[in-house]
């Protein structure tokens, strides 16, 4: 409880930093709105020229877009610490400083920085997940709603871990970070859309490696009642655990990576 | 048993060279930080801590407040280990650096002092008695609503101690704190360590190249070079080992006049005053005295010590660091 005290503390300090800067502020947000707004472009082109992607129309594309829009940015905005922060702390030494406090280490880093200016992004992707959800007809039932946030939720965990695998190879001071980019970024460019579109070795990616598939696109597809490769529908909140897995064993990896830092130093 | 227990501490990196052309891998050499380093520090006292730079100063610091694990050795700061016991270490420990920044840089102190709190999960009462009493100790009162980043490099450490001091660590890491501060600013500085030292007996280890700082505050000094323990004792027993020569400067009433010395002893002159830079080892002073006064009345006359850091440096030359 405390942690989530100190969560809550910490962000209203930084959002007050953002604030600072009120008109440089105002032009990020902005930035931010071009950029999703362009990726939301291409999906609109894609419906507009093919009307339908295997069994996949209009209203579910929309959908997918939104999921992993609303995810993804939900996560840079309230996890910026991890997301954005983490290699620039390591390569700075300001890891020294975190590591003397008494707290943990994740703890502090997520509680070092927030990203306000995503809320445009975040904005963008609930219209298209509004837009998606008519267009497709989605009659919503309790379950349905868990399913949703169970996804977001669990979604935010996979990232927050693809992230941390960033700082792991910080840590080892190996320079190619755009391999893991490759997985973090790429990993949401590419599951915008539904999985199944891709070919075998994306598609093997992104569910046995990062798992984006088993997190947002198994629950999504159950939602909009065309289930997966026809999995039954427990499957939808069964896959999504897959993401906290993953993170789990990251998080290993980073204790073992931090031991390593301690004994190296920077 | 002591407060602080270090005893044969050995540390090494593994610096990894360019890679020559030709060869496959890089070539790896292994670097002593510390090589068997042992001392004790009582609950109290106030520590400095000198050498060249790295000589391995930074890396004992690091180890003693549990960022670093050493290779072998054993420390104990209050019956813990530092690196085993990280988060319950940390509480009880303040560090400033004097060339890192740990508040937030765009916020007022005041909320930054507010996140500490929490950090720290220390009690209201505890905290506003101890941020008042910081404050005003270190002048901070009005200074609370400005952000970081618009004070002075002074005001600014005066802020970052107060922030490593709310908790009432009994352990305190000072690195370098004085490094760029005016001279009202450092004596400032210095005063508010005596002050904390002797209130509240907080144990401070002070790590410097400002000699005037270890002069000031510590009883005792240790140096360190190439990772090993030179000298630990008092400063002015150190500084006698060194003080190898003084420089009397005089000023004849007749400008002409040149006094007959020893011939250890260099005389030079410059313009109307001569110079005379002599060991006391091997002329006593008052010879000295005695043959000026026999060249011509003097007018004015004085005798300099030897500079600290010139001392200082006699000595790591002597030591070979």
């Amino acid at each position: 409880m405390k942690t989530v005290r100190l969560y809550l503390r910490s962000m209203k300090m930084l959002m007050k930093c953002q604030l600072e800067y009120p008109f440089s502020f105002f032009l990020q947000t902005l930035a931010q709105l071009v950029m999703e707004g362009g990726e939301m472009m291409a999906v609109i082109l894609i419906i507009d020229r093919f009307d339908r992607v295997n069994q996949w129309e209009a209203g579910d594309l929309f959908f997918f877009f939104g999921i992993m829009s609303v995810t993804f940015y939900l996560t840079e905005c309230f996890g910026r610490g991890i997301t954005g922060n983490f290699p620039y702390l390591i390569r700075t030494g300001q890891l020294d400083t975190i590591l003397l406090r008494p707290r943990g280490v994740l703890t502090q880093v997520l509680c070092s920085a927030v990203d306000p200016r995503r809320i445009t992004c975040i904005a963008v992707g609930t219209v298209s997940l509004i837009i998606g959800c008519n267009l497709a007809r989605v009659q919503w039932t309790g379950l349905k709603v868990l399913a949703m946030a169970e996804a977001v939720l669990l979604g935010a965990v996979l990232i927050l871990a693809l992230f941390v695998i960033e700082a792991i190879f910080c840590i080892y001071s190996v320079k190619s970070v755009e391999l893991v980019n490759a997985l973090s970024y790429g990993g949401r460019s590419a599951c915008e859309y539904p999985i199944d579109i891709y070919p075998r070795p994306l598609r093997i990616l992104f569910t046995a490696i990062a798992p984006f598939a088993l997190v947002l696109h198994v629950p999504a597809a159950y939602i909009l009642g065309k289930p997966l490769y026809a999995w039954p529908e427990w499957t939808a909140f069964v896959c999504p655990l897959a993401g906290a897995v993953f993170f789990g064993l990251i998080y290993l990896a980073f204790q073992k990576a931090m031991r390593f830092y301690r004994s190296t130093g920077s | 048993m002591s407060y602080i227990h270090v005893d044969h501490l050995q540390k090494t990196f593994i610096i990894r060279k360019k890679r020559e052309t030709g060869r496959l891998l890089r070539e790896k050499e292994t670097v002593f930080a510390l090589r068997d380093l042992s001392f004790v520090i009582e609950k109290g006292e106030l520590v400095g801590y000198i050498g060249p730079n790295g000589a391995g100063k930074s890396t004992t610091v690091k180890i003693l407040s549990g960022i670093l694990t050493p290779d072998s050795g054993n420390v104990s700061v209050d019956g813990r280990i530092p690196w085993e016991s990280r988060r319950e270490h940390v509480r009880n420990i303040g560090v400033v650096f004097g060339q890192r920044m740990q508040l937030w840089w765009d916020v007022p102190i005041l909320d930054s002092y507010g996140l500490l709190k929490e950090i720290y999960r220390i009690p209201d009462a505890d905290y506003r008695q101890r941020l008042k009493e910081l404050t005003e100790a270190l002048q901070l009162e009005n200074l609370l609503r400005t952000p970081l980043r618009q004070l002075s490099l002074g005001q600014r450490m005066r802020a970052e101690l107060c922030g490593s001091l709310l908790h009432r660590p009994g352990l305190l890491f000072l690195d370098e704190p004085t490094i760029g501060l005016d001279a009202v600013s450092k004596l400032a500085l210095r005063d508010f360590l005596r002050w904390e030292n002797r209130e509240h007996g907080t144990t401070i280890l002070l790590t410097t190249h400002d000699m005037e700082d270890i002069a000031a505050l510590c009883s005792r000094v240790m140096v360190l070079g190439h990772g090993q323990k030179l000298y630990d004792g008092d400063l002015p027993a150190l500084l006698e080992k060194y003080d190898t020569s003084r420089t009397v400067t005089v000023r004849f009433e007749d400008p002409e006049t040149m006094p007959a010395l020893p011939e250890e002893a260099s005389l030079s002159r410059e313009g109307d005053l001569v110079k005379v830079v002599y060991a006391p080892g091997q002329i006593p002073t008052p010879e000295i005295l005695e043959k000026l006064q026999q060249a011509g009345t003097i007018r004015e006359m004085t005798i300099q010590p030897q500079n600290i850091d010139v001392l200082i440096a006699a000595m790591y030359r002597e030591m070979d660091l």
